[in-house]
């Protein structure tokens, strides 16, 4: 049996005062009542490795949308995403094909898409008449009628690691394989703040100023290193040495662009450069480089 | 008369899995008797490591998957450790123990809540919730409820959990502190503070919701217990070690053959590979793979999966200039199979077997964790790693979803070869050159479909196994002449047989 928003609430309420749940979660739940839908969202998974939709799951602020629930909520109609739809097999494909049929969507993708094989290295699923879609057609079909395409991690937006020599795959990003514009919330993973900071600017009509390769400028106006509280310390001669600087053992922060060490990661909990351990540059085109640990090593030599 | 079902995408599950199932009519029960399990998605990670940095493995195959990063970069630093016959640091030994039980502890939550619940609960009334099969929902209208609101409060766990080896590890997913030598983050004392709080928060969850919920589940749907056995053989490479050279670990490493007996020795040695059923050329069958060299053949009649099959105890037969091969046995790996290893779990070999000894371990891993913190002390976490010139090595550990392994070839300082093989290679292989399905497709067999348009059944058994088809499906690449799959080159194999004794 299906629970009604209005049921879900106040089940939600009963459970939570026996389990002792705080404030933030019924607040949540009570928006929902009043806001009950939001912009359509597809999200796609290609050439990825889930972690970016793992990595929105660990969103958390004291702003409003406060945790990945309360966007599912509260601020899109997120009505196809692999990993958290109810829907499977050709109840999931109806969706899809539903979706594509119309326009006005939000189109997220996570990962880069594979053409090798005339796109087999990757499906999206089988239509009802038994044909399989590859992810290729299925990106192709859904960014035509899209309102906007959000490329969710470094993967969607320039190929990332699938993509780096000697790219297997044939994988291309979502502009090259579309032809159209695409917002580039860079990272392996990206950062939960930069998708729900898109997305609210995407649902409030808000301008984003993006830089010249679709990075929104808010998010990635400045290097990882500018920002960076070690900056002016001491340089670290390893690993494990806590509150120094890592430029000489190969950190790409100078060369990043990121708020990293603003937002941190986890809920402030930590972020690469404060566990004394290199940025390995994750939110840049050119992702994974050809070396990720050392200021020295060439693949090529 | 045989109706064939396809399901694809089969969701709530890491990656992309195709499952097609032939159901008919067995004693006047609707009942699955042919199932497939197909991975569509490769990227070829072993050609994009070639070459490359040593260092750089860690972080490079955390990204074959965003929801066992954990396991792959511990499973990467143990093998370029093992290549230059290095132990990392105690107190390195025991962070990556938390940050990789962290992972287990999020990863088990996430799968119970967000990806297998709402094949037996109907969610809130809107999506991604909605729509939901309909079939087959037996818990009452207040029960559901408060399984639903627990989806929600589960979310907020496995975040925490994320949290809690994040203090640690950097940042989750792909925690950048797993380095070979040791790892990067010092145990600061206000850290190991902030982790066993998040740990008691998180041992209460487990105690009085997670467990008790799935008790609950195992109450509604008994029947459950008796439907997914499959093959009944069960493999695990042991985890979470509990001294310097790992003979000692939380979870040992061993086999179950048939469902029954005492554990087995693993020998790595003893693995190889069918690609009958995969989309490579024949002239590979069955090779152990670290002799295995595949080539792609796309399309390629009577193949249906980029998975090769992975096979335990295989054997060969000269008959004259005409060998013979029988490929060994196939191994279900996970949860289940670790804890039987153990001891811990031998109820029975179901879907709800699945789910109660992924609950059970979960309790285990983060009881095991509280005391871990306390062991931290003031010595070194890293020593300096110097990449050898020319060496092998390799590294057996365990992903939440089961058993992990890679392998390395060093040749001029470089990466010259690269392999992984990943728990739902063996979970969701296809058939073997025997023609002997995959554990998956083994399981499904004989589960009933009650209703031809909403195969709920069929989902539960395939999310089970939590498939993780983001590691399964990264193994192949294309390029032509070139291996494609394989385990790799391990050398140093009287280490490998004498670790496997290691209990």
């Amino acid at each position: 049996m299906t629970i009604s928003r209005r049921q879900f609430l106040e089940l939600f309420r009963n459970s939570a005062a026996a389990l002792g749940v705080g404030a933030v979660n019924l607040s949540v739940l009570e928006k929902a009542l009043a806001q009950p839908g939001g912009p359509t969202v597809i999200w796609l998974q290609g050439s990825a490795c889930t972690g970016c939709s793992v990595s929105l799951l660990n969103r958390i602020s004291s702003t409003s949308p406060s945790t990945t629930a309360d966007v599912l909520i509260n601020i899109i109609n997120l009505r196809y995403h692999p990993n958290l739809m109810a829907a499977a097999g050709k109840s999931a494909a109806a969706i899809a094909e539903e979706i594509a049929g119309g326009s006005g969507h939000i189109l997220a993708v996570e990962g880069g898409v594979p053409t090798a094989f005339g796109g087999a290295a990757c499906w999206a699923w089988t239509r009802a008449d038994g044909t399989d879609v590859t992810f290729q057609q299925a990106v192709t079909m859904l960014a035509a009628n899209a309102a906007q395409i959000l490329c969710i991690g470094t993967c969607a937006a320039w190929g990332g690691i699938p993509a780096a020599l000697p790219n297997p795959t044939g994988v291309r990003s979502v502009r090259e394989v579309t032809g159209r514009p695409t917002l580039n919330i860079a990272g392996c993973p990206t950062h939960p703040d930069w998708i729900v900071w898109a997305i609210g600017q995407l649902v409030s009509g808000a301008p984003i100023s993006v830089d010249s390769y679709g990075r929104p400028a808010a998010l990635f106006g400045k290097t990882v290193h500018e920002l960076c509280p070690r900056r002016e310390r001491e340089e670290a001669s390893t690993y494990g040495q806590d509150y120094l600087c890592l430029e000489e053992l190969g950190c790409k922060g100078p060369s990043t662009k990121g708020n990293c060490p603003i937002t941190l990661w986890n809920g402030r909990a930590n972020w690469c450069c404060d566990s004394n351990t290199l940025c390995i540059g994750c939110t840049d085109p050119a992702f994974p480089f050809t070396n990720l640990r050392s200021k020295t090593y060439a693949i090529d030599d | 008369m045989p109706s064939t079902i396809k399901i694809d995408p089969v969701t709530r599950l890491e990656g992309h899995l195709k499952i097609e199932v032939t159901v008919d009519g067995v004693a006047g029960a609707q009942k699955v008797v042919d199932a497939k399990a197909t991975g569509t998605l490769f990227r070829g990670f072993e050609a994009i490591l070639k070459n490359r940095n040593p260092l750089d493995a860690p972080d490079i195959t955390q990204r074959i998957c965003g929801v066992c990063p954990v396991s792959h970069g511990l499973a990467a630093s143990m093998t370029l450790e093992n290549a230059a016959g290095v132990t990392a640091p105690d107190n390195a030994r025991i962070m990556r123990n938390l940050v990789l039980g962290s992972n287990f502890v999020q990863s088990h939550i996430l799968h119970f809540y967000h990806l297998a619940v709402q094949d037996f609960v109907s969610g809130p009334d809107m999506p991604p919730w909605q729509p939901n099969w309909a079939a087959d929902k037996r818990f009452d209208a207040a029960t559901s409820g408060v399984l639903v609101s627990h989806y929600v409060q589960a979310l907020e766990m496995r975040r925490k959990a994320h949290e809690m080896g994040a203090l640690f590890g950097g940042r989750l997913p792909h925690p950048p502190a797993f380095v070979p030598g040791g790892f990067t983050t010092t145990p600061r004392p206000e850290r190991i503070t902030k982790f066993r709080a998040y740990l008691a928060e998180l041992i209460a969850f487990i105690n009085n919701v997670y467990l008790p919920d799935v008790g609950a589940l195992a109450n509604a749907y008994a029947d459950y217990y008796s439907i997914g056995r499959g093959h009944g053989n069960l493999l695990a490479y042991g985890v979470f070690d509990l001294d310097g050279a790992g003979q000692s670990k939380l979870l040992r490493r061993g086999r179950i053959l048939g469902g029954t007996g005492s554990a087995l020795a693993v020998d790595p040695k003893a693995i190889t590979e069918s690609v009958t059923y995969s989309w490579y050329s024949d002239t590979t069958n069955n090779l152990s793979p670290s002799s295995g060299v595949t080539q792609p053949v796309y399309p390629k009649g009577g193949a249906y999966s980029w998975l090769k099959a992975p096979r335990y105890g295989g054997a060969s037969r000269r008959k004259g200039k005409r060998v013979t091969v029988t490929p060994g046995a196939p191994y279900e790996t996970g949860p289940l199979a670790r804890m039987w290893v153990n001891g811990e779990y031998t109820r029975g070999i179901s879907v709800m077997d699945r789910h109660a000894s992924r609950a059970q371990e979960t309790l285990k891993v983060a009881q095991a964790m509280d005391v871990w913190a306390t062991q931290l002390g003031s010595g070194p976490v890293y020593q300096q790693y110097v990449t050898p010139t020319s060496a092998s090595g390799f590294g057996l550990t365990e992903a939440p979803r089961g058993a992990l392994g890679h392998w390395v070839d060093i040749s001029n300082g470089k990466i010259g070869n690269y392999q992984v093989l990943t728990p739902t290679c063996w979970n969701a292989s296809p058939r073997d050159s025997a023609g002997v399905p995959g554990p998956i497709e083994q399981a499904l067999v004989g589960t009933p479909v009650a209703n031809l348009d909403e195969p709920v059944e069929v989902l539960r058994v395939v999310h089970s196994f939590d498939p993780c088809l983001s590691c399964a499906v990264h193994v192949m690449r294309p390029a032509e002449g070139s291996k494609i799959f394989a385990l790799g080159h391990y050398h140093g194999e009287d280490e490998v047989h004498e670790h496997t004794h290691s209990h």
